[in-house]
């Protein structure tokens, strides 16, 4: 039930349409502190490690030598010492490149599935082996549903089947086997 | 159970960083009919976000100096913004049929902008193929970035208002100059 509730809860939020696609336009005001010195180099290789390198192959601006990302990197560090925050900076870059210039796909729409989706799929897993333990003949009572009778279901040698056709063919193999029908030699009863 | 949570872990961790979004999908193949022959060009507008919106605005100085160039000196006029490279095989390729494509449309404006080249080079790459139209030095990229250049050469067809009516990745030749100029000047429609 509560695995149905997540899958249903993922569907819905990859199926509602994303909203727009910045949420700061480029000629907003900077919202942060104007920042330099240490913390402005710390910054500017926090969010260029969130840009991809457009040039490259799956490079963070921040971990590219090429030309394109070092003026993306001076951009940046531009921004941030003008005080836009991490969120303007990376808008105003989606707003040209799009969501693929960013390196962690943001939380919203079909990007839902990318965040939970593998943890919704082990829990769905988990709780379809946990089901499966459940109702394994292991760990579930005396009532087994295994083909094979057990010892005690199986006619002894002195009783016999409920059913009379399968009582007499008993009683004709007994007959055949140890010379009398009821399974007990007549002197032993005694 | 805590190898169990190292994996949740890690598998959110590496999702984290390879999903690629689809945004550069390819749009549709052009198929142009020229001196009875059908020419097919690769596939080459890409889907680009500031398609249908305002133009980024720029400020560049023309290679060789000069007054600079502004957006907003063209507005009225559909404008054609060519970024290149001299060091591009398929900007020699196409330079060409923009020069020729310029020359035939007088009313309107085009442009290039030199993508990570040296003033030198470009300058005399101008001097030596001619050129009809001015390119203008976008030194710290700035302006390649804003208009979310991939590569070279990219060319983006903008209408009189201003606003961007389609994005063209690869080598131009003059039919397609042509149509996506038509789009240009009816504003996208």
């Amino acid at each position: 039930m509560t695995v149905a509730a997540y899958a249903l809860s993922v569907l819905l939020a990859a199926a509602t349409p994303p909203p727009p696609a910045t949420t700061s336009r480029p000629g907003d005001a900077p919202r942060g502190q104007p920042l330099s010195g240490k913390l402005l180099d710390e910054r500017t290789d926090e969010v260029g490690a969130l840009l991809r390198c457009p040039v490259c192959q799956g490079l963070s601006v921040a971990d590219s030598p090429s030309t394109m990302a070092r003026n993306m990197k001076a951009e940046v560090r531009e921004k941030l010492a003008a005080g836009y925050d991490r969120e303007q900076i990376l808008a105003d870059f989606e707003h040209s490149y799009g969501e693929f210039v960013r390196l962690q796909p943001p939380m919203r729409g079909v990007n839902w599935l990318v965040w939970f989706g593998p943890a919704g799929v082990l829990v769905a897993g988990g709780a379809v082996i946990a089901w499966a333990l459940r109702r394994s003949p292991r760990s579930g009572g005396e009532k087994a549903t295994s083909p094979l009778p057990r010892d005690s279901d199986l006619p002894s040698r002195d009783t016999l089947p409920a059913d009379p056709r399968l009582a007499a063919a008993v009683r004709r193999v007994r007959m055949l086997a140890y010379g009398w029908p009821d399974g007990i030699a007549p002197k032993e009863r005694s | 159970m805590n190898g169990f949570a190292g994996l949740l872990l890690s598998v959110l961790v590496i999702n984290n960083v390879t999903v690629i979004s689809p945004t550069r999908q390819m749009r549709h193949v052009s198929v142009l009919i020229r001196d009875g022959k059908i020419a097919q060009n690769r596939a080459h507008t890409v889907r680009s976000p500031l398609v249908g919106r305002p133009a980024p605005p720029f400020r560049l100085v023309p290679v060789g100096g000069g007054t600079p160039i502004s957006l907003e000196s063209l507005h009225g006029k559909p404008a054609v913004i060519n970024f290149w490279a001299t060091w591009c095989v398929p900007c020699f390729q196409e330079h060409g049929a923009l020069v020729a494509s310029a020359r035939f449309l007088p009313d309107v404006q085009f442009l290039g902008i030199v993508y990570e080249d040296e003033e030198g080079k470009t300058d005399e790459f101008l001097r030596e193929r001619g050129t009809s139209y001015p390119s203008l030095m976008d030194k710290d990229g700035r302006t390649a970035i804003a208009y979310g250049v991939f590569g070279v050469p990219e060319t983006f067809f903008i209408d009189p208002e201003g606003r961007i009516v389609e994005k063209f990745v690869g080598p131009l030749d003059r039919g397609t100059i042509l149509s996506l100029v038509a789009q240009a000047r009816g504003g996208g429609r």
